[in-house]
């Protein structure tokens, strides 16, 4: 196959894994953007959406749109459940809060692990068929995905920007006292803000399933990513979040067509470390005060 | 007294640190009240008492009958006393009219809402022409502003502004003086006026406190303590 052939279809990739990088990406600069805290449980929201996604769709053939609402009940209340039961009485302490996340993670990896064991579970893709744009031809789940991850960033942002609870976040995120100042009750935003983030990332998982397959471990990656991304974008910035996951979505992709997987990861990594010599704070970020 | 503010012997502490020691004060209703004081002295810490950001260890503030002293911000704000902080504290990364409908938090009445922004924007013009602007890009004597519409989006009936006049330009201490007397008549609101500016505080108000050393040293009307020999010497710098 020639090299021109191959453009598009790696383009298709590095948007789709940039789409879930963003939607990772954004869900975890929420949480640590309003709360401080670095949330290592992020993964684990992912491998959850994922499950959901294999049970319901997969095996008990509910439909997809379904599908991602229960995704969306179980991981929200989960995640409200965590911050309430395990996170706030340590929310005090960065380190201890910190800690306690990474208690999360471990907790739910092994519950899937003991649950539904290591096989990764392969899972049928949503929609089927082709799409022809001029001389290319793609994959219709790939777009799907792309639709989809589009379509709730878009609903995110607009809540952020539009919504009375939005505003209140992004106002306790600039400043928690004159957030409190103003009226808002801090201690209520703080599970919604968590639920919120987890959500994002288990709808990552749920888009996701059908292109990797579903096991216990598959959240480690995207919670590396969206780590990288967040840092590349800029921490807090919704727009940095988005730019930096299709960034390295696409040097993943064109990477790994062109050079291989070890190579594509080198030059990712120089990628970032480059832009941060020349942006210390991302792409979007601005300095912490 | 069941209008208005009443502080009654409060000690506030910073952990081991004590802050204010038996610290008493009344704002009536309609009132201006200047509280003076060098830096240091528990100006700030006496606002964010009220406010429930610093909760006293002892002694009572009560507004307009109800004990007030351990409630959360939030609800303090409910019962009509919001704060313009020291240093401002606007959201810099909000426009200037997100910043005032955060003020109206509380508020579900988006007709009064729309009304209450018309008169803040009738006080500060300056806020109307950048309202769509960044709070963070503001001038200082702006930000000044959008701190105090703010604060009035709530619509208190008692209005705390910790030091509006520091840091601005003497004819922007003056315009920022000549609003809160008009604050103070056309909305009947009470106010509260921190200052290390004792000139100006003393001038607007009709009644002051000197602090001094987390208590109060000194009470009195504005003409009295501006004609104090105390006051002069050590805040008047005559
Ligand atoms: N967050 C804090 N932690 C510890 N001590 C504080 C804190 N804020 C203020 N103080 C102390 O409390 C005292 C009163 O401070 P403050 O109320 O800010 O004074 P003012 O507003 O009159 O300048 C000072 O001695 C100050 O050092
Ligand atoms: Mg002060």
């Amino acid at each position: 196959m020639d090299i021109l052939a191959l453009l598009p279809q790696a383009g298709l990739n590095g948007l789709v894994i940039g789409a879930m990088y963003a939607l990772m990406a954004i869900g975890f600069s929420l949480v640590f953007g309003t709360m401080r805290i670095v949330n290592f449980a992020h993964g684990e929201f992912y491998m959850i959406g994922s499950f959901v996604a294999f049970f319901t769709y997969a095996q008990w053939e509910v439909p997809f749109a379904l599908t991602i609402l229960i995704a969306i009940a179980v991981v929200g209340v989960a995640g409200a459940a965590i911050e309430w039961v395990v996170v706030r009485p340590l929310r005090t302490d960065e380190l201890s809060s910190m800690i306690a996340t990474l208690g999360v993670s471990v907790v739910l990896q092994n519950g899937a692990l003991m649950f539904f064991g290591a096989s990764p579970r392969p899972m049928p893709d949503v929609v089927s068929g082709l799409v022809h744009l001029g001389p290319a031809i793609f994959s219709a789940s790939r777009i799907f995905v792309i639709v989809a991850a589009t379509v709730v960033i878009g609903a995110f942002w607009l809540f952020m920007q539009k919504s009375r609870t939005g505003r209140a976040m992004r106002a306790v995120a600039q400043d928690q006292e004159a957030a409190l100042l103003q009226g808002v009750d801090v201690e209520r935003i703080f599970p919604f803000a968590f639920a919120i983030g987890v959500v994002l990332a288990a709808v990552a998982g749920v888009l996701m399933a059908p292109v990797f397959s579903v096991s216990p471990f598959v959240g480690a990656t995207p919670m590396l990513k969206a780590f990288i991304v967040v840092i590349l974008g800029g921490l807090g910035s919704i727009p940095g979040a988005v730019l930096g996951g299709l960034l390295i979505g696409m040097i993943e992709s064109f990477g790994a067509t062109f050079l291989g997987g070890v190579t594509a990861d080198m030059l990712q990594l120089g990628v970032v470390i480059a832009i941060l010599l020349v942006r210390p704070a991302g792409l979007m970020g601005r300095k912490e005060a | 007294m069941t209008g208005g503010l009443t502080i009654d012997r409060i000690d506030v502490s910073y952990g081991p640190r004590s802050a204010l020691r038996g610290v008493s004060l009344e704002v009536a209703e309609r009132e201006i009240v200047a509280l003076i004081g060098s830096n240091g002295a528990g100006k700030t810490t006496t606002l964010r008492a009220i406010m429930g950001l610093t909760p006293p260890d002892r002694g009572t503030i009560r507004f307009e009958g109800t004990d007030i002293t351990r409630l959360a911000p939030p609800a303090v704000v409910k019962l009509g006393i919001t704060l313009s902080p020291e240093g401002r504290r606007v959201f810099p990364q909000m426009s200037v009219e997100e910043n005032l409908q955060l003020g109206a938090y509380l508020k579900t009445d988006t007709v009064e809402i729309a009304h209450t922004m018309k008169r803040v924007y009738a006080y500060f013009p300056r806020l109307l022409e950048r309202r769509g602007q960044m709070a963070g890009s503001l001038s200082g004597g702006e930000q000044q502003m959008l701190a105090i519409g703010r604060a009035l989006m709530a619509k208190p009936r008692l209005l705390l502004l910790d030091e509006p006049s520091l840091g601005l330009a003497p004819i922007r201490v003056q315009e920022i003086g000549q609003i809160i007397r008009e604050i103070n008549a056309e909305e009947g609101i009470s106010i509260v006026l921190v200052e290390q500016n004792a000139n100006m505080a003393l001038r607007l108000c009709q009644r002051a406190y000197v602090i001094e050393s987390g208590a109060i040293a000194l009470s009195g009307t504005g003409a009295e303590l501006a004609a104090s020999e105390h006051v002069r010497r050590a805040y008047l710098g005559g």
